[in-house]
């Protein structure tokens, strides 16, 4: 088997001195998609950050390609991993071409490439690059800034993903559309991802693995068909909501 | 309107000299106070734990009144003393709050969910600040700066006060004189220039919009930019540099006295003078002579041995000159030949009143206990005032004597209100209103003898000068005097005008 793109090693956290995970294990095989699924409070949240190093565990430690994070430079891990998060995130002072061709600037590539990638970019994600390569943020609909924002955590091709809560502000029917967009990018780019959900429906539709966080321990890790069947009522209590 | 605008073109080149020390105020201030202010907000922003200290001491300098914080620095060395550099001190404190807050609110107002992706995306600290806490708290920091323009604009009028020029010096001189048209001629190219430096900003504000961000824009601000700077350069060198620089303190005998010094040099010497007319006070006049931000001013015996030396008052005017003469030889400063008039406190009673009865001197007065008196609360407190004065002529009064304010002294005892008080000297309301000076003939009231105190080297450097103010030497009576003060406060005439007619009559010129 070959090395996890991200490896959880028994890892505890805490935020503002509260502890919110314990002794977590999970593995995130490259080129799947791993769902982190909880209430809020969970600790999923703060899971993901330790994988980018907006966080660092108390104890265990996270491996990125087989390197802990503290051993990785923040500012390298972190232009290699792409970043989603509700609503977006864009700056909302420059243009959505500008979004997408921040990491690639910081990254030195020519004008010309910067340019090409973002027109590639906003066709892969479904927004027309004649339109909307000059608007503004507040200019775009909901899905389509989430549109943007996946785009822009793609831009400088990372092998990882993380995303956290990316379609959470979203109508159901635009919900719906980005879902089966993301499964098509996700198809063709074969990305090692982390999704932070509390919509078990929607780890079920997007995820190949799902890690049920209760209270900051781990109850669960399995495909979403086993994670359906789960017998453990905390488990089927996160089934019920959608 | 018509006495403004003939006020101004009179004073055309003044006026540029004076808008072109405002601006460079303000600016000079304001620039300074951004390259304090707005790296202390970012430090702010970042750590909470220094936000409220820093706050609070940019809070509390702002709540210090202006003149009180001209007068802590007076006595500091580099930063205090007097003229252009105290003032833009003082400026400085006052435009570092405005500044300051608004840094902090801009950075704190970038949504957290921006700067959070900016950091996951890989940002240096330094770069998240550059590209994107910067841009979107520039808004912010842009009407800190306008609000900070405008409170400039503002209180550099204040910097008059210790002759660091600007528009400030209408105003003080229009308060001093109670003239409202040269009030307005200090206040109104004052809210004009607020208006638009404040517009100016605005546009720059526009600028750090991105969307409306243009070369037009640039462009337009650019030339704003080199007109404001050139206005600046241009009133800042047509003047050329003065020989000498004559002072006054801030009411109308001392501006008299100011422009009759600088008129007497600038034509029997044949020299170039700048005038600081309208400094705050004693102190801050003396304080303009020992440092050099002036050269000359005229200053009075009495108020030298007590104000300046810290000697108890004293009647005797040949040992009151003859001590502020060593005291002040010790600091560099030489006493001029007293100019002829005393301005101390004169017993005053109505005109008709002494030449019915004959009456030319206090002692007389003491055969009128049935009289009303009336004076000024100081003269009631202070101990070389009513109380001496009873006790020196065993002068005293059926009833307790009214306490009036000093302005309206004058016309209450013209109106039979009271029929005695205690008056200026030299006021003009003396002649105006008839009233008549009795004879202090017991030698009681401290004396005040009028005499221009002058910095040694420059009396050396320019003997010219010194032989044309030598030359007023006892030729300036109290009845002089009173006539060009009324002439100012009462016929609203111009301290120029009056002086050089003055010095027509005496035959000078």
């Amino acid at each position: 088997m070959t090395q996890p793109a991200v490896q959880f090693a028994d890892v505890s956290a805490s935020r503002g001195g509260r502890a919110v995970l314990h002794h977590v294990t999970v593995a995130v095989s490259t080129g799947q998609t791993v769902a982190l699924v909880g209430r809020s409070g969970s600790g999923k949240t703060t899971l993901l950050r330790l994988v980018n190093r907006l966080l660092d565990p108390d104890s265990g430690d996270v491996l990125v390609d087989g390197k802990s994070t503290r051993e990785w430079d923040p500012i390298a891990l972190r232009r290699r991993t792409g970043y989603v998060i509700q609503d977006a995130g864009l700056f909302p002072h420059v243009t959505v071409a500008d979004n997408l061709a921040t990491v690639p600037r910081l990254l030195g590539w020519p004008d010309s490439r910067v340019t090409a990638r973002v027109d590639e970019l906003l066709s892969l994600v479904g927004l027309d690059p004649g339109v909307f390569r000059h608007r503004w943020p507040d200019e775009l609909s909901g899905g389509q800034r989430q549109r943007a924002g996946l785009a822009r955590a793609l831009a400088a091709d990372p092998p990882l993903l993380l995303m956290d809560e990316p379609f959470g502000a979203l109508d159901p029917i635009t919900k719906g559309e980005l879902h089966a967009e993301f499964r098509r990018v996700q198809r063709t780019l074969q990305r090692s991802v982390i999704l932070v959900t509390h919509d078990m429906a929607e780890a079920c539709a997007l995820a190949d693995q799902i890690a049920v966080l209760h209270d900051g321990h781990l109850i669960a890790c399995d495909t979403p068909a086993n994670v359906r069947d789960s017998e453990d009522p905390r488990v089927s209590a996160l089934l019920g909501t959608p | 309107m018509n006495e403004l605008l003939a006020f101004i073109a009179s004073h055309r080149a003044e006026m540029a000299t004076r808008l072109s020390e405002h601006v460079v105020l303000v600016a000079a201030s304001t620039a300074i106070a951004a390259a304090i202010g707005i790296p202390l907000g970012v430090l702010a922003a970042r750590r909470p734990s220094l936000s409220r200290p820093i706050v609070g001491l940019a809070n509390l300098a702002q709540t210090v009144p202006s003149l009180a914080l001209f007068g802590f620095l007076i006595p500091l060395p580099f930063i205090g003393g007097i003229g252009t550099r105290t003032a833009l001190v003082a400026l400085t404190v006052y435009a570092v709050l405005p500044i300051l807050r608004s840094t902090i609110t801009g950075l704190q107002g970038v949504p957290p969910a921006v700067v959070e992706c900016a950091v996951a995306m890989g940002l240096t600290p330094r770069q998240v600040l550059r590209q994107v806490e910067w841009p979107l708290a520039l808004p912010s920091i842009v009407s800190g700066l306008r609000v900070a323009v405008v409170i400039g604009v503002g209180t550099a009028t204040i910097a008059s006060a210790i002759g660091a020029g600007g528009l400030g010096d209408y105003i003080f001189r229009g308060l001093a004189m109670v003239d409202p048209t040269v009030i307005l001629a200090g206040a109104l190219p004052a809210a004009l220039l607020a208006l638009a430096a404040d517009a100016a900003l605005a546009a720059a504000g526009h600028l750090s919009d991105p969307r409306r961000r243009s070369r037009r824009h640039v462009v337009i601000l650019a030339a704003a930019g080199v007109f404001v700077v050139m206005v600046a350069v241009a009133g800042r060198t047509s003047g050329g540099r003065a020989d000498l620089v004559i002072g006054s303190k801030n009411f109308t005998e001392q501006v008299v006295l100011g422009e009759l010094m600088a008129q007497v040099v600038e034509r029997e010497a044949g020299l170039k003078v700048e005038r600081r007319l309208n400094l705050g006070g004693t102190a801050i006049a003396h304080q303009a002579l020992l440092s050099g931000g002036i050269d000359l001013y005229v200053e009075y015996t009495g108020t030298s041995l007590t104000a300046i030396f810290n000697e108890p008052p004293s009647a005797d005017a040949e040992a009151v000159f003859a001590t502020v003469r060593d005291r002040y030889a010790a600091v560099g400063v030489t006493v001029m030949p007293r100019l002829g008039f005393n301005n101390t406190f004169a017993i005053l009673v109505r005109g008709a009143d002494a030449k019915r009865l004959g009456m030319t001197t206090v002692s007389a007065l003491t055969a009128n206990r049935a009289w009303k008196a009336g004076f000024g609360y100081e003269f009631l407190e202070r101990p070389d005032g009513f109380k001496g004065l009873s006790a020196a002529y065993g002068l005293t009064f059926a009833d307790a004597p009214r306490v009036m304010d000093l302005n309206l002294i004058y016309r209450a005892l013209a109106a039979g209100e009271v029929d005695v008080t205690a008056g200026d000297a030299t006021s003009g309301l003396i002649d105006a209103l008839g009233l008549t000076v009795l004879e202090d003939d017991r030698r009681y009231f401290p004396v005040y003898d009028a005499a221009p105190v002058a910095r040694a080297s420059v009396l050396l450097q320019y003997p010219a000068a010194a032989t044309a103010i030598r030359g007023l030497a006892g030729r300036l009576s109290a009845a002089d005097m009173r006539r060009m003060n009324f002439a100012v406060d009462g016929e609203k005439q111009d301290p120029a005008v009056v002086v050089r007619a003055f010095l027509d009559r005496i035959g000078r010129f």
